[in-house]
């Protein structure tokens, strides 16, 4: 018996994540024994029983229509974010003066608690998918300008006083030098920009939902289902961590050179 | 090609070109209500709006909406604080806990929490109570895992110093690990305070019966279109003024 | 006879910021050089005199306030990247490139066919000595190793002169000792005309042909001394009694403009002593 119990000790204490894996799985099992008899069933619902009901979730009427909208909301949004926030951010970078005076301006837009506007991006856009999508957009663009910027500030004057004194011409400049040394800012910033746009366009469903993900979150609240409720903020959870696992891959594929 | 050396800082520059965009903004916003006519409902009047404004502040119409907005942010930090603080100094303790603990913590932060929302407001009701609690568990992490990089990454040799001229545990804690930390567990508080904010901002506005959050969309399916840019603007102010306090103390916090 | 003249400094003065401003430095005072082809000519002096300076005024990296210089005949006025090349303190190799990629990079901004680059890419790193590493990135070398490459980025272009700014400056002495030993072998069959700036006194002995002394700030050349003695430079050089007499030489020429520049510095100053 000692020789078991000193076994899993040495497991455990050689591998971190196996005792992560066990306290995730210690967290369902408190889980599981609260919901089951602790807590009034119309509040809370075990993990097994979501577990099992997970397909009725996925049967119900509208619902997977719903997630396929909600990732073409994200999809869109990631994208117009990426391509309007490297617009502005190498236009503002690029330029001593323009990064002078208009940082503190993009500055104060980023830090202004954009939430309080979201019925005026619904008033606006409507309750459709546009008004998600642009709230996505208003929160994915800064984190990318910001570290554009940054990147490009941080960029050694020798290896432009380097490339200048070997002839390089602007454009070579630009294409050899600037952009291979923005890539990782880049990266780092589309990571940042896939959580605001994560959070942006989920806030708007949560708020008002006709046909995406937000109205089958109301539905199933309000008749107090929480078996299916948990599912779907299950698969939705779910859909947030395989969207930044893919942007924190890609940012570490990118950025080879720069982690060594 | 030659470059001439020197050069002069264009800070008047771009100072104008701030005020300016200021300047044009408010312009363009009376402009586009009086002469070219947008429909009152997408924009209302600038007067409009501070006229409200200065109803709004008169009568003392905001003083609930605040008191239960500024009540709920409370409660969440200090519950935030507390947990995370708390955990976030066990869980430094030993590396082995940390590296066990601290990838779960950003794992678990770097999805927006706010999704579990409608689970909370199932679980809590409308009230207050669902408020507090989804604050206080997003505020949580960026505190514990702060904390846990204050307490847990302490220079080894002060440490070890410490202990060689005899230190004992709670000396060491009061006159080596917590001056080490505060600087990142402030920040961490910082970080809380402003998430915890946006939390309770967020919810309120999403499902919510009462509070600064519920109050703008009352007035947003009214169309009070006025009277709502003025609650923003309200908001907004509010949200800047206690992020600054927070930043300043802070800053103050660390100097020390 | 202009054809042995490579380099034509005339009355070249500089100054950084305004007259008035805390920020004007007065860097060089009317400094002139001729620097003869197919020499190895060292710039040495205390801390601010301007000799970083200079070198970029030599390569066109930037316009003096008064003065001229002349590569070969024509005036310089900006960089010259078919007759100048660079060698810089902080190598300046491209982090993301990897060392070959860095070598053919400055070939391509300079305009060499493509056909041909490869080939001078990889004989450059072969004279260096980094022929097995050409695959790494800068991050992945040591700074030795970093110099080498930056300097087969220089030797691949193929110019009539060499400028380096403090190459070794980073590295500790002991691979300061073994590059300048190989930098001298390597010299000796390249026929190049080059322009070292150093801090120190026994790689200046050991490399130069001839050493130009800078006076403290404001720079300018206070004496040249010549060293006769044929390249490559052995290792014994280093420890004979010639070297030792010419290295006491500059030091009593040198001794007296060090205390000078290190009392000049102020907070004020202490930042425009980083630009010369």
């Amino acid at each position: 018996m000692t020789g078991g119990a000193l076994d899993i000790k040495r497991i455990l204490l050689r591998h971190p994540g196996v005792a992560r894996l066990g306290v995730i799985v210690f967290l369902f099992i408190a889980w599981e024994i609260a919901a089951r008899w602790f807590v009034d069933p119309m509040f809370l619902s075990p993990p097994s029983r979501v577990v099992a009901s997970l397909h009725r979730v996925w049967q119900t009427p509208g619902v997977p229509a719903a997630l396929h909208i909600t990732l073409w909301e994200l999809g869109i949004a990631f994208v117009l974010s990426v391509i309007i926030g490297l617009a502005v951010g190498l236009a503002v970078g690029l330029q001593p003066f323009a990064r002078r005076s208009t940082m503190p301006i993009i500055l104060l837009l980023y830090g202004t608690p954009q939430i309080t506007i979201l019925p005026l991006f619904i008033l606006y856009f409507g309750i459709g998918p546009a008004s998600k999508i642009a709230f996505g957009v208003s929160h994915g663009i800064f984190p990318i300008i910001v570290t554009i910027v940054a990147g490009v500030q941080n960029l050694k004057p020798i290896l432009l006083v380097s490339a200048r004194s070997m002839g390089a011409s602007r454009w070579h400049v630009l294409r050899y030098v600037v952009f291979p040394h923005m890539i990782p800012s880049f990266f780092a910033g589309m990571r940042l920009a896939m959580t605001g746009v994560l959070l942006g366009v989920l806030l708007a469903e949560l708020y008002v939902s006709t046909a995406g993900i937000g109205h089958f979150t109301t539905l199933f609240t309000q008749a107090f289902d929480p078996t299916k409720l948990l599912g779907l903020v299950a698969i939705l959870a779910a859909m947030a961590i395989v969207l930044n696992e893919v942007v924190r891959r890609a940012e570490v594929k990118f950025s080879r050179w720069h982690m060594n | 090609m030659a470059r001439r050396s020197g050069g002069r800082g264009c800070s008047l520059g771009s100072r104008a070109v701030q005020a300016a965009f200021l300047i044009v903004l408010v312009v363009l916003w009376y402009l586009a209500t009086t002469r070219w006519r947008v429909n009152p409902l997408l924009l209302p009047n600038p007067v409009a709006v501070l006229r409200e404004l200065g109803d709004i502040l008169r009568s003392g119409e905001f003083v609930d909406d605040l008191r239960i907005t500024l009540t709920e942010l409370a409660i969440a930090f200090a519950l935030a604080t507390a947990g995370g603080i708390v955990t976030g100094y066990v869980i430094s303790r030993a590396a082995y806990l940390i590296r066990v603990f601290e990838p779960l913590f950003a794992g678990i932060y770097s999805i927006p929490i706010i999704l579990f929302l409608p689970l909370y407001v199932l679980f809590f009701g409308l009230g207050p109570a669902s408020k507090i609690a989804l604050g206080a568990t997003i505020g949580f992490f960026p505190i514990v895992l702060n904390t846990i990089a204050g307490f847990g990454y302490v220079e080894r040799m002060l440490i070890v110093a410490a202990r060689a001229m005899g230190a004992s545990d709670y000396q060491l804690f009061r006159y080596v690990l917590l001056p080490a930390a505060l600087p990142v567990i402030l920040t961490g508080l910082r970080m809380g305070f402003t998430v915890v904010l946006l939390s309770i901002i967020g919810s309120e506005t999403i499902a919510s019966l009462a509070g600064l959050g519920h109050r703008i969309v009352h007035l947003a399916e009214g169309m009070d279109m006025a009277r709502m840019f003025a609650y923003i603007a309200f908001v907004v102010v509010i949200a800047v003024v206690l992020n600054m306090i927070v930043s300043t103390l802070e800053a103050r916090g660390k100097r020390q | 006879m202009t054809d042995d003249i490579a380099i034509r400094v005339r009355g070249v003065s500089h100054h950084f910021g305004e007259a008035g401003e805390t920020r004007h430095v007065r860097a060089l005072l009317d400094t002139s050089l001729d620097v003869v082809r197919g020499e190895l000519l060292c710039l040495i002096g205390p801390s601010g005199c301007g000799k970083s300076t200079l070198l970029n005024v030599m390569g066109g990296l930037l316009e003096p306030t008064t003065g001229n210089v002349e590569i070969g005949g024509k005036p310089v006025r900006g960089p010259m990247p078919h007759d100048i090349a660079f060698v810089f303190q902080d190598n300046a190799l491209f982090p993301w490139n990897t060392v070959f990629e860095n070598v053919m990079l400055g070939m391509l901004f300079q305009g060499v066919a493509k056909a041909e680059r490869e080939v001078r890419a990889r004989r450059a790193l072969e004279a260096v000595g980094l022929a097995g590493f050409t695959e790494h990135y800068p991050g992945q070398l040591s700074g030795g190793m970093r110099q080498r490459a930056a300097l087969a980025r220089a030797l691949s272009l193929e110019t009539g002169i060499l400028l380096m700014d403090e190459p070794f400056g980073a590295l500790d002495e002991q691979t300061r000792m073994i590059l300048g030993e190989d930098l001298s072998v390597l010299l000796a069959r390249a026929e190049k005309t080059i322009v070292f700036v150093t801090h120190s006194l026994g790689e200046a002995v050991f490399l130069a042909d001839r050493v130009a002394v800078f006076s403290a700030r404001p720079g300018t050349v206070k004496q040249v001394i010549s060293v006769n003695e044929p390249h490559p430079r052995k290792p014994e050089f280093a420890t004979s009694a010639k070297f030792t007499a010419l290295r006491n030489q500059l030091y009593a020429l040198l001794h007296d403009e060090i205390r000078k520049a290190v009392s000049q510095t102020t907070p004020a100053t202490a930042q425009a002593d980083g630009a010369a």
